[in-house]
């Protein structure tokens, strides 16, 4: 019992971060119909910039550690969301009427083209945050440590994410979105500016990747050039299992994805870690096709 | 545009065609990973390979030759290093160093071994490379069952009776973990856990509480830095306090970076000695000289056994008088004894094994430094 309670809380503070990612790929895939491979390396992007932000500026010496940190990321995420806008303007606007395919190859070329710009500025070495930034207490809940942090990193992911889910319910640009998801030329013969929503869906998917990058860079302290390829594979799979183009979806497939890896690892076999995770989603495609929150929500986004 | 074409065409053969007119330089390829997640050690082998060739051009060249160095990049990935190798073997390179990876190094054997190329391999480890009887490939690093000897005599020294093994299935990691669990079934101590991480992760706090369920003395980990630097740190915020010990791809500086130095202290590691610890002459210089150039000291040790690979292809030039394949790898084989490389003396059994004792266990101290036990 006591191992299951551990890597459940390990599973969640994963699956936090898989759903935030994953959110980024949904959001897309609703508007557009197209999967963002490049979405990965947004997210190491957003997780370099934190660290030269937090280098270069010494915003937590001068305001304070968490006021701090939470201007850095909320810095972070502005420059990775005007990154994603360049990416659309780049990679996939000159491709809005090709066949789905083309742009899909051409997301490919990006992501392959961000992660070696990644390299070529930052170096190849594996770069480190500064450590004692974080609170670096533990819990203990039924006698078992629990990193406090653990529960930070899942609480901002799910307010980042219940913010989202509000905006696009109940805002007008939210509605908006939303109507360019379900039909883009009803939604332009209804007035809305069909390409500022594209814009701004490749602001804040890739923003909260950011988000996330900040993150997994503030907690784990590592990161690499190629970080984004693992973490986008695992948030595109999350993204699925949850049903593509659905917002509850995302957050419910990063979460479960974390779970369902970690409890494999520990009840079966720590090697086969991935490949449980890829049965199980396909194990749940055939049983729903268009994943756990595909059918229920009619709307997509 | 086919005039366009035509013309681009002729300038690029009169321009290779050019220099061949004047004195050939020697070629000596380098295939390393400067792209992929290797790319640190990549750059490295790079750096330390073009100091040494042209400490040897400042010195008046080989054989009154120019030597140039043509680099070929592998990515750490055994497709393109394959193809890197085809385009490498199409140069007139007199013989290859590289490359780092143990499975990428395999994919580019036969190409190499086929055109009748030298291999001098800097980081490859795994046993099977070198009992393929391939007449060409030699190697200046170790061989895993000579590391796995050396951890399991380490792991039974320090009086260890419950073992969990971890590698990250990776050809190097997985032969290692495997060498080592082989010698330590013999003896009297138990297995309590042998599995794989998944390398390129960042958490590892699933495999931490699975370990820990089963009351290890000692970890013995196979895999490299990045995970080791990472599950160091995990394990102390976790409040783990189980000794870890390394195979020797986690001897890299940036281990300690990863960790922190209080989660870092103590962890031990095997490892060929590296060139600070090493009191010849060639290593000092070398030293030197790299600090001078790049305003820093070599990465990791796999980088400087690159180095040692161009030596001793140089050693078997000038020794030889020629850039004749067989010449060269019966140089190697037979007459090279003793030579003084960066990490000490060196010499090939017929195998094109490294001759001699070289694993030393290393610890980090309070500092992150690493220190040397013996």
């Amino acid at each position: 019992m006591e191992q299951f309670f551990t890597q459940l809380t390990n599973g969640l503070a994963v699956g936090g971060i898989y759903a935030l990612i994953a959110l980024g790929y949904t959001m897309v895939y609703g508007v557009l119909k197209l999967i963002n491979f490049a979405h990965g390396d947004l997210f190491t992007i957003g997780a370099y910039l934190g660290l030269t932000l937090l280098t270069s500026l010494a915003l937590t010496d001068h305001i304070g550690g968490i006021a701090g940190i939470l201007l850095l990321a909320v810095m972070a995420m502005g420059l990775v969301g005007i990154i994603g806008i360049l990416l659309d303007r780049a990679a996939y606007k000159p491709l809005r009427t090709s066949p789905r395919l083309s742009a899909v190859v051409s997301a490919l070329g990006a992501s392959i083209v961000l992660s070696n710009t990644v390299m070529l500025v930052y170096g190849p070495s594996t770069r480190v945050y500064p450590q004692g930034l974080l609170p670096s207490q533990v819990f203990y809940i039924f006698g078992l440590p629990v990193p406090v942090m653990r529960f930070i990193i899942l609480g901002a992911s799910i307010l980042l994410m219940i913010g989202l889910y509000v905006f696009i319910q109940r805002t007008k640009i939210g509605t908006a979105i939303r109507a360019a998801a379900i039909d883009q030329d009803a939604a332009r013969l209804m007035g809305i500016n069909v390409d500022r929503v594209i814009m701004l869906v490749f602001f804040i998917g890739p923003a909260l990747g950011g988000a996330a990058g900040v993150m997994v860079g503030l907690y784990y302290g590592q990161i690499t050039f190629t970080m984004g390829w693992t973490y986008g594979l695992k948030a595109f799979t999350a993204a699925i299992l949850g049903g593509i183009g659905n917002i509850p979806g995302a957050m419910v497939g990063g979460l479960l994805l974390g779970v369902i890896e970690a409890l494999g690892a520990a009840y079966i076999s720590m090697a086969w870690k991935d490949a449980i995770a890829f049965f199980v989603l396909i194990l749940i495609l055939i049983v729903r096709p268009t994943g756990l929150l595909g059918e229920r929500v009619a709307e997509k986004i | 545009m086919k005039r366009l074409l035509f013309l681009i065409l002729t300038g690029i053969v009169a321009a290779t065609a050019n220099p061949a007119l004047a004195q050939d330089p020697i070629k000596i390829g380098l295939m390393c990973p400067l792209t992929g997640s290797w790319a640190a050690e990549g750059k490295d082998m790079k750096q330390i390979v073009e100091l040494l060739a042209d400490q040897v051009n400042n010195e008046g060249g080989l054989l009154g030759k120019e030597v140039k160095i043509v680099i070929g990049d592998d990515s750490g990935d055994p497709r393109t290093a394959a193809l890197a190798a085809q385009r490498m073997a199409t140069r007139e390179v007199a013989a290859v160093i590289g490359t780092y990876g143990s499975s990428i190094t395999e994919a580019s054997q036969n190409i190499y071994a086929s055109a009748n190329i030298i291999q001098v391999a800097n980081g490859s480890t795994a046993v099977r490379l070198t009992e393929k009887g391939l007449p060409y490939f030699f190697r200046t690093c170790p061989r895993d069952d000579e590391q796995g000897r050396v951890a399991v005599k380490t792991l039974l020294d320090s009086g260890y009776e419950n073992i969990a093994i971890l590698h990250d299935n990776t050809t190097y990691a997985k032969g290692l973990a495997d060498e080592a669990k082989k010698l330590l079934d013999q003896k009297e101590v138990n297995i309590v856990f042998f599995d794989a991480l998944t390398p390129g992760e960042q958490d590892y706090g699933t495999i931490l509480s699975k370990m820990k369920t089963k009351d290890p003395d000692v970890v013995f980990f196979t895999g490299y830095y990045p995970e080791a630097g990472l599950m160091l740190r995990q394990k102390m915020e976790k409040g783990w306090d189980v000794p870890f010990i390394g195979g020797d791809a986690t001897n890299n500086p940036d281990l300690v970076k990863i960790a922190g130095n209080k989660a870092a202290e103590g962890f031990r590691f095997l490892s060929p000695p590296v060139p600070g610890d090493l009191p010849t002459k060639e290593a000092r210089e070398f030293l030197e000289a790299y600090e001078a150039a790049y305003h820093t000291t070599p990465g990791s040790i796999w980088a400087v056994l690159a180095g040692d690979g161009f030596r001793v292809i140089v050693e078997a030039i000038k020794q030889t008088q020629s850039t004749d394949t067989q010449k060269m790898a019966d140089y190697l084989h037979n007459e090279m004894e003793g030579f003084s490389g960066l990490t000490g003396d060196i010499a090939f059994n017929q195998k094109g094994d490294r001759i001699g004792d070289v694993y030393r266990v290393y610890r980090v101290d309070a500092g992150g430094n690493f220190v040397l036990t013996e």
